[in-house]
């Protein structure tokens, strides 16, 4: 009998939990969401190959040897593919170091440099040396790149075609490209989540109501509130880098203070979306689970473990429409190529409306439900 | 008598996408310098919503206040200045100490540093928590919370205090303990706004008592007269006579 009742009473409290966790609808969406949501974006994200990445062929020779490999690279599908794998754009005459200009700029990934006497040699019998450039920091994709060109070359009949494939950026692993995306998340997730936290969990104990009860403006709060959530993501940027560095050998080859300006511009966005979200959730729960509704798609869709080359048209733009791609970008072209303010002066600008965007919208919220 | 405060045709409405609701309507009275005034009502009367008007977090939606000669919705900030306000809910930082608690309060007021060392350690004192000074207030109890919630709320040596149902939840003894905190305060001069539940702490604390219901001040005098009146023996006799013993949502 005791063991009956203790069953009923079970029985009870698990029914109390079905009825409160659908009541709130905020909890609903994600708990059934992400998992469809993690196997989508990664099994694109993950796929292995690459789509439509734009390369350039510098073709310097006018034999018949060199325009068919040309026509196979601009040709090729992926096995289980369904559009080419390259975008190709054809050129001629261009010095190597004006083709390394051209991969900084982020114009392509690839160049492929083909020397004039290429079909001469390959009627000749005689060995061939082509000099591929690849963008190393995004190493996903400049290793497929490298890999298939070998592949390729490996079964074209006749002497054997060679590659010469300078190192742009140093001779640089995944973790490279991970670890400047993988800050950039942090810094995401962690002001999302602790300045969310704030606010609903101030809320929930009564203490901002307390504050504005003071002589304090809700603007003052915030950025009180803000100003603590600069310092500590910058602190916490800061120890990861050099963390990365000393104990995983990743390259910081940029400038700090320019990671220092991306990360300030991207956290007043972030600080934004914290404030957004605590503002417009009911209690602690309804946070968390609203938070990481809109944090987690960021963290599958906008290239932080694999490229935006290897997913489908559809996932980059709405990677387009997160501002986590743009400061992974910036946070790549700074530390992994060691490049300046003009080369991530795009990704700068996007940042900047969308923290203005963010902020503003926080704000309001802010003060509309305070 | 010299009014401190001055409620004229107070209405405050409240719309949400399923309704509109009157929660304060048309409401008209003073609160005189140096009385504690007290404001009872069933649930839903609309003593919160007035309270939380004179104390500046919601503007009205008609009608006039004036706080010490100040428009509630033209000079909240110069109100604020002057006013205390103990919510409901203790509101204190958990992960606080008791005195970071009142240096936080006393440094957004802009208390300077040696009064308002000299305030924190009088007011520990006075509410028996200088031993608990260095404590995280997480780890207080019900009792110790309310009191500090208190002291945080004077520490700029506000003129008036406006008080959120003060000894809801709590012991006999530290109710006793914040009455006699609430006459200490009105004999400095101060103003005591307070609401609550309970008519015996309204009709032994109060030198006027307003009750409200349905939005609307049914009546505003002295516990006596109120009982006087009506020929009730007690202020839980008026109330239920006024407002009907019927439950409130």
């Amino acid at each position: 009998m005791a063991i009956r009742s203790e069953l009923r009473k079970s029985w009870i409290i698990m029914i109390k939990e079905f009825k409160q966790i659908i009541r709130k609808k905020a909890l609903i969406i994600p708990l059934f969401m992400f998992p469809i949501i993690m196997i989508i974006f990664f099994g694109y994200g993950m796929g292995g190959t690459i789509k439509n990445v734009d390369i350039l062929i510098a073709n310097d020779d006018t034999g018949t040897a060199s325009s068919s490999l040309v026509q196979e690279i601009g040709n090729f599908i992926p096995k289980y593919g369904e559009v080419k794998m390259f975008s190709v754009t054809y050129t001629k005459d261009i010095s190597q170091s004006e083709a390394e200009r051209k991969i900084d700029a982020g114009l392509y990934k690839a160049v492929l440099l083909i020397p004039h006497d290429y079909s001469e040699l390959i009627a000749n019998n005689e060995s061939v040396t082509l000099t591929l450039l690849t963008d190393s920091s995004d190493t996903t994709s400049s290793g497929i790149i490298i890999n298939f060109m070998k592949q390729l070359f490996a079964t074209i009949p006749g002497p054997p075609i060679l590659l010469n494939i300078p190192d742009l950026y140093g001779k640089l692993e995944y973790l490279d490209f991970l670890t400047p995306a993988v800050i950039a998340l942090t810094v995401f997730f962690g002001t999302v989540q602790s300045t969310g936290y704030a606010i609903a969990g101030e809320r929930q104990d009564g203490t901002i109501v307390r504050i504005l009860m003071t002589p304090i403006s809700r603007g003052a709060v915030i950025l009180g509130k803000t100003i603590h959530q600069l310092i500590l993501q910058l602190l916490r940027a800061v120890i990861l880098i050099i963390g990365a560095t000393i104990i995983l050998g990743v390259k910081m080859n940029g400038s700090w203070l320019l990671v220092a300006l991306v990360l300030i511009i991207f956290t007043f966005g972030a600080v934004g979306l914290g404030i957004a979200i605590s503002a417009i959730s009911e209690d602690m729960t309804s946070f968390q689970q609203l938070s990481l509704f809109f944090t987690l798609p960021s963290m599958f869709a906008t290239g932080v473990f694999y490229p935006l080359s290897s997913v489908p048209d559809w996932m980059r733009w709405i990677a387009y429409t997160m501002p986590l791609t743009y400061a992974n970008d910036a946070m790549r072209i700074i530390m992994v190529k060691g490049q300046g303010l003009t080369f991530i002066a795009y990704d700068l600008t996007i940042l900047l409306i969308f923290a203005i965007f963010y902020f503003a919208l926080g704000v309001y919220l802010f003060r509309r439900e305070a | 008598m010299d009014p401190i405060i001055e409620v004229r045709d107070l209405t405050r409405v409240f719309i949400s996408r399923r309704a509109k609701i009157t929660a304060v309507d048309g409401v008209t009275f003073d609160v005189n310098k140096g009385e504690i005034f007290g404001m009872i009502g069933p649930n839903g009367a609309g003593k919160s919503t007035t309270f939380a008007i004179l104390s500046t977090l919601i503007k009205p939606t008609s009608g006039s206040v004036k706080v010490a000669g100040f428009d509630v919705e033209k000079d909240d900030e110069s109100i604020r200045k002057i006013i205390g306000v103990v919510p409901q809910q203790y509101s204190l930082y958990s992960d606080l100490t008791a005195r970071e608690n009142l240096e936080l309060m006393g440094n957004l007021y802009e208390v300077p540093g040696n009064v308002m060392e000299e305030r924190i350690e009088y007011y520990l004192k006075l509410v028996h928590l200088e031993s608990h000074a260095d404590r995280f207030t997480g780890r207080f109890s019900g009792g110790m919370k309310q009191r500090l919630s208190v002291i945080s709320a004077v520490i700029h040596d506000p003129e008036i205090i406006f008080w959120d149902e003060p000894t809801t939840g709590l012991d006999p003894q530290t109710r006793q303990a914040i009455w006699k905190l609430a006459r200490k305060f009105n004999s400095e001069g101060k103003t005591l706004i307070f609401t609550t539940h309970y008519m015996d702490e309204a009709d032994k604390l109060c030198d006027r008592v307003a009750i409200m219901n349905t939005g609307k001040l049914v009546a505003l005098d002295t516990p006596e007269n109120l009982k006087n009146k009506s020929n009730s023996a007690t202020l839980e006799e008026v109330f239920i006579h006024l407002t009907g013993e019927e439950i409130r949502d």
